[in-house]
């Protein structure tokens, strides 16, 4: 009888259970990590979206008010259309500038080093400083844009690159696809740089152009690469604050409102339900762009 | 060179003999606390100080606490910020539990904010101030009474800005034009007069920013409203609007609004002014004070007068700055003393001369800031004698500062000028947007 208890606990705590127990032991502090600096923040930050919260104020679950009140915002509309415009155009720039560096420079050329840290210089430089110069380079009078337009006669008349409709975006877009285009480059060169040559030599021997081997070699080596540079890119800007902030504040009118800038006027009135609602309005899209490249790598990975 | 060097001096005199008044006044107060009991002796105090255009007005104002605190036995804490970043800071804090024991902030953000109890009750010590020192200003009483929001008052006025119509008087005067603009109307037509790119003729912000509010009190010199008399339905949608609008509109297609002036930050006006490129901007002062240590040239040809006046008069609503003890203060009656301390002649005559505000008490008027050698306070006093109360003719609640900082007027203004809107549209969407914030108070 007196035996029983320690029987029992020897069963219970099999050599697996023990190897399981530790296992989840190990996995614990990373998983307390996620949930207090991740999930909690965001299931926080859903729960506040359905809320008349404002700063100092527990608030009041309203339901889908915040929403509605949105959908109702001309300005929510056209930040949902900018966003848009904005990660797609600014991405497809990026791709295409960023592949077309990456495959020059990864040719055998003299200074070749050199030029790869140049390329990478608007990635290393704060963001802040980038967009304040480019603020500079917009300025209707004195602007250096404008300096060289008609100096050099281009274009005689002064342009107001930010302060008008047509030019507000594109400009907008010129900047950060300057600011970002760096990380495209260096994340497109590793993966070229880990293609084996043979494949190369393989396609020419089976009489392969420029373009077939392009096209059957390099894209396929660098496409999950590719994707997972799209993904990461769209989501940052996506949620970038500071480039339409420091040229525009969004303005002229709604021409260069995104989310993040709807939001941060939105916690400029202490509403902080609506301002959470924003971003929450948001999650869906970046739910589809990540759902979407996480099954075509899945795909890609079980062929 | 020699200017240089007189400037120099000059402002180090200023520091010297502010620290020699303060130290004396300090040395006569420390001998009061010494020979008294020291009240708040080992308390902590965290003061946010709001950084304004002048260096010395900002460090008067941190060792003065600094002072206040050695005398009393107090540890103060001064973290002066960034006025454009009070709004996220004072959130943050309250959000997270850290304000600090008491702190300077705008008459927007204080009402705003008083609905949720972040202040403490300050009536008696506002009673106190304002009999001792002549009553207060009317417009500042009225303007800063948070009594129907949070059930008392919350803020402290220590000084009262607003907007004065800055004048190149060189560029006008060679146009034939010696005196300033009486209404908006002669302001454009003064403006386009001496608008040669690259310089503009009225250097007004459209854009969502402080600076671009302006256009709401130009609205309501039209005899626009924002409101209802009860402050509570939203009225914008009018005729007298109408009128504003197609001013504005008129002013636009002349050309005479400096480009960029749609998506200018809140210096915009600031920089355009001081590089030449406008003859005209609606400013608190601060531009002039800049003018006066950078460019004398420009400080000399710089005249101020108050904001024109539309068909039904001149609005030119008074800014008060406003002090509060955060009601989470474990130390609020060491806070309270502080700000009492801060309210008393001795500091604020030497501090207005720094600063770019106006009084907020009657007693103020005679300090040797307003004397009225100085054409910039002597303006600060002119506007907070003659100057309308926020808002006015509109109801200063909680909905008209929440419509103000959604920048509901230059945002329909930008409709208008910038994406072409009709009249109509533009004021029908200023109007929902408008009822939508009014609905949530």
């Amino acid at each position: 009888m007196t035996d029983t208890p320690v029987v029992r606990r020897r069963q219970w705590l099999t050599d697996s259970r023990r190897t399981h127990l530790f296992a989840y032991a190990l996995v614990v502090p990373v998983l307390l990590l996620i949930i207090g600096l991740i999930a909690y923040p965001f299931g926080f930050a859903i729960w506040v979206s359905f809320t008349d919260r404002v700063i100092g104020s527990v608030g009041n679950f309203v339901g889908l008010a915040n929403f509605e009140y949105l959908s109702r915002n001309a300005t929510f509309g056209a930040a949902i259309s900018n966003t848009i415009f904005l990660v797609v155009v600014t991405d497809i720039l990026k791709l295409g500038i960023g592949l077309g560096l990456a495959l020059l420079v990864n040719q055998q050329l003299p200074g070749r080093g050199l030029f790869r840290s140049f390329l990478m210089l608007p990635w290393a430089m704060p963001a802040f400083v980038a967009f304040l110069t480019w603020r500079v380079l917009y300025q209707p009078v004195g602007g250096g844009l404008n300096l060289v337009l008609t100096q050099t006669g281009i274009y005689p008349h002064v342009i107001d690159w930010l302060g008008q409709r047509p030019t507000a975006m594109p400009s907008v877009i010129l900047a950060s696809v300057w600011r970002g285009f760096p990380f495209w480059f260096i994340s497109i060169l590793a993966a070229l740089q880990s293609i084996p040559k043979e494949l190369y030599e393989a396609a020419r021997v089976d009489g392969a152009n420029a373009w077939q081997r392009f096209w059957m070699v390099t894209a396929p080596g660098i496409r999950q690469v590719v994707l997972v540079t799209a993904l990461l890119s769209s989501i940052w800007t996506a949620n970038a604050f500071e480039h339409v902030w420091l040229l525009t504040q969004g303005g002229p009118s709604d021409a260069t409102m995104v989310f993040p800038v709807l939001a941060y006027f939105g916690m400029q009135t202490q509403r902080i339900g609506e301002a959470a609602a924003v971003s929450v309005s948001m999650m869906p899209v970046l739910l589809v762009l990540l759902f979407a490249v996480t099954a075509v790598m899945q795909r890609d990975d079980e062929r | 060179m020699k200017t240089v060097h007189l400037r120099g001096f000059n402002r180090a005199r200023r520091i010297v003999v502010s620290a020699v008044i303060i130290s004396a006044l300090m040395a006569g107060t420390s001998g009061f606390a010494t020979g008294q009991d020291q009240p708040y002796s080992g308390t902590q105090l965290t003061y946010w100080g709001g950084l304004i255009f002048s260096e010395d007005a900002n460090q008067l104002l941190s060792d003065t606490i600094a002072q206040w605190g050695e005398a009393n036995g107090v540890q103060t804490e001064v973290v002066m910020i960034n006025q454009n970043e009070t709004v996220q800071r004072v959130s943050a804090a309250v959000e997270s539990g850290t304000m600090p024991d008491a702190l300077d902030l705008s008459l927007d953000l204080l009402m705003i904010m008083s609905r949720q109890n972040v202040f403490a009750p300050l009536d008696e010590l506002y009673n106190r101030v304002g009999e001792a020192q002549g009553g207060w200003y009317g417009s500042i009483d009225l303007a800063t009474d948070t009594t129907e929001v949070a059930g008392g008052r919350t803020g402290l006025p220590f000084g009262a800005s607003g907007n004065l119509l800055l004048r190149r008087t060189d560029l006008l005067e060679a146009a034939g034009f010696d005196s300033a603009p009486a209404t908006w109307e002669e302001l454009v037509a003064q403006a386009e007069a001496v608008n040669a790119p690259p310089v503009s003729g009225l250097g007004l912000a459209l854009s969502n920013v402080g600076d671009g509010n302006v256009q709401a009190s130009v609205l309501q010199s039209f005899g626009g409203r924002i409101a209802n008399d009860a402050g509570e339905n939203v009225t914008i949608k009018s005729e007298e609007t109408r009128t504003y609008l197609t001013w504005l509109k008129d002013a636009w297609d002349r050309g005479v609004f400096p480009p960029g002036n749609a998506t200018w930050d809140g210096a915009g006006d600031n920089q355009v002014y001081l590089s030449g490129q406008t003859a005209f901007i609606a400013n608190t002062g601060s531009v002039g004070i800049a003018a006066r240590n950078d460019d004398p040239e420009l400080y000399e040809f710089t005249a101020y007068s108050a904001l024109p006046a539309g068909p039904t008069g001149t609005i030119s609503p008074i800014t008060p700055q406003v002090r509060a003890v955060s009601a989470t203060s474990d130390n609020q009656q060491a806070a309270m003393a502080l700000l009492e301390h801060l309210s008393q002649p001795e500091f604020l005559q030497e501090y207005y001369k720094l600063a770019i505000y106006g009084p907020v008490l009657q007693g103020q008027a005679g300090f040797e800031a307003f004397n009225g050698e100085d054409p910039i306070h002597a303006g600060l006093l002119d506007l907070v004698q003659k100057g309308t109360a926020p808002g006015y003719p509109d109801v200063y609640n909680s909905a008209y500062a929440d419509f103000m900082a959604n920048f509901i007027v230059p945002k329909m203004a930008q409709r208008v000028v910038i994406d072409g809107w009709d009249f109509d549209r533009a004021m029908d969407e200023a109007q929902a947007a408008g009822q939508a914030i009014y609905d949530k108070y």
